[in-house]
């Protein structure tokens, strides 16, 4: 392998080459390693009927050197790659669960993408006052201008379709019905202010007092102390998203049911 | 090496003692073989353990915890400098909101990528600044340090003119000395290479914005 300075003139390679490739730097090692073989042929072969022979004592113990020196190796190595096999798996554990699939396995969610599949893709602009077969709406074609969702708390029911491109773009939608006590509202308050992804509104007609949606998925309890609230809040938000990256900023901040056709 | 000339020493005496050579001599063999094999597991797996510890930040760690924050953190940067980019008539305010913006958007786009790529939720259930010890007040009505309270962004999006510059400025101001807290705080607490990066410019990218703000206010107070 490492031949010293003659060998490396290519005049001599060439004639090592026609006369035995490689044979003078090979002989050390062959040397070394012939011994143990000769051994073990002795200690197998004739270690029973010729037992003058000393030698055998001597090189016997010597043919376990490498036996344990190569199963210490492969046990080191073996040892390395079963951490990691366990490692990685591990690792896969922890993320083997995709949010929708968290997001379905909560009570009382519905997953409205398996009903409408357009509603696994991105959908159209549209101006004007839309209808929608879900109440409050949890996807479809929207108002080219989206809800403001910064943590926007609007004390007032918004557009929805405005809002609808909201969930579009990842948010979740906390809506609440006109008339719920103080201290509902102020919980509800609570989990939305100064978080993106996230606003909310009352809205008219509820048939509960509390209705998550994120684009596709709806979550309708009665308390906002719900624990549920928090999980749907932590599985869909952002999750939901038809538009990885875009943003609730630059939405529009009005209420009322015209959609606003302009931001902020 | 010193290992295997153990049992090599130790069989060559053990055989003319008992004269049945072969058999003794196995015996102490496979059990040296066995310690070295247990040895060599028990090794190996450690050493694969150790090999495998830069795992990823988990879901309650600082790191999960800053990026997810600091994602919010930016995204009101972004929301009034569009307010400022799209209604300021000073092209030098357009210019630095529209900087301020496009940056932290990426910004924000790097931190999501390495929470989604570490398998966690790109945001968490636990509430905002948790991840920094002695945060306790930091929040206010869940807004982190630095952060404009609705009031102060629904005057941000109606005002008009110098006085729409001086109150983008001044929240802007207020917001970088935040957001430079928070990045110097995981800075303290964190050993990971990119998320300690990120921060890192983030600390100098603000310090030198904060010069440029001061500078502006200055101008803009003189007139």
């Amino acid at each position: 392998m490492s031949t010293p300075g003659p060998e490396r003139v290519p005049s001599t390679v060439k004639v090592d080459k026609t006369s035995g490739q490689g044979k003078p730097p090979a002989r050390p090692a062959k040397a070394s390693s012939s011994r143990p073989a000769a051994a073990k042929k002795a200690a197998a072969g004739g270690g029973k009927a010729r037992k003058p022979i000393t030698p055998v004592k001597v090189s016997g113990g010597r043919s376990w050197g490498p036996i344990a020196v190569g199963a210490l190796v492969a046990a080191v190595a073996l040892g390395i790659i079963g951490w990691g096999v366990f490692a990685v798996v591990g690792s896969e554990k922890e993320k083997s669960t995709p949010w929708d699939e968290r997001a379905r396995a909560i009570s009382g969610v519905v997953d409205y993408r398996t009903q409408y599949p357009e509603l696994k893709q991105a959908a159209n602009h549209k101006s004007g006052v839309l209808t929608y077969p879900v109440s409050p709406p949890v996807g479809g074609a929207h108002n080219p201008v989206w809800q403001n969702c910064m943590g926007d708390v609007y004390t007032a029911p918004i557009p929805k379709e405005n809002a609808v491109h909201s969930l579009e773009h990842g948010a979740v939608w906390v809506t609440y019905k006109p008339g719920l006590d103080a201290a509902q509202i102020d919980t509800l308050k609570s989990k939305v202010e100064g978080k993106d992804y996230l606003f909310m509104s009352p809205y008219t007609g509820l048939d509960k007092n509390i209705s998550l949606q994120g684009w596709g998925f709806q979550l309708k309890v009665d308390s906002a102390s719900d624990p549920r609230i928090d999980e749907f809040i932590k599985a869909v938000r952002q999750n939901a998203s038809m538009e990885p990256g875009a943003a609730c900023s630059s939405g529009s901040t009005s209420t009322g049911d015209v959609p606003a056709t302009t931001a902020s | 090496m010193t290992v295997s000339t153990e049992p090599g020493a130790e069989a060559p005496a053990t055989a003319p003692a008992t004269g049945v050579v072969p058999a003794s001599r196995r015996r102490v063999h496979v059990l040296w073989l066995v310690v070295l094999l247990v040895f060599g597991l028990v090794a190996g797996g450690l050493g694969g353990y150790l090999l495998a510890q830069p795992r990823n930040p988990g879901d309650d760690s600082a790191e999960a915890g800053f990026l997810r924050d600091m994602s919010t953190h930016h995204a009101q940067a972004v929301e009034m400098s569009m307010i400022a980019h799209a209604n300021s008539d000073n092209p030098a305010i357009v210019t630095l909101a529209g900087d301020i913006a496009l940056t932290q958007h990426q910004q924000i786009g790097y931190m999501q990528a390495w929470l989604r790529d570490w398998g966690l939720s790109p945001t968490g259930t636990q509430p905002a600044m948790a991840w920094m010890p002695n945060s306790a007040g930091a929040v206010v009505n869940g807004l982190m340090p630095g952060m404009a309270t609705p009031d102060q962004m629904a005057k941000l999006r109606t005002a008009k003119g110098t006085e729409l510059d001086i109150q983008f400025l001044t929240l802007m101001r207020q917001h970088h000395l935040g957001g430079i807290h928070m990045a110097q705080e995981l800075l303290a607490l964190s050993k990971n290479k990119d998320v300690t990066w990120l921060a890192g410019t983030m600390v100098r990218g603000q310090q030198a914005e904060l010069t440029v703000i001061d500078e502006m206010l200055k101008q803009l107070q003189a007139k």
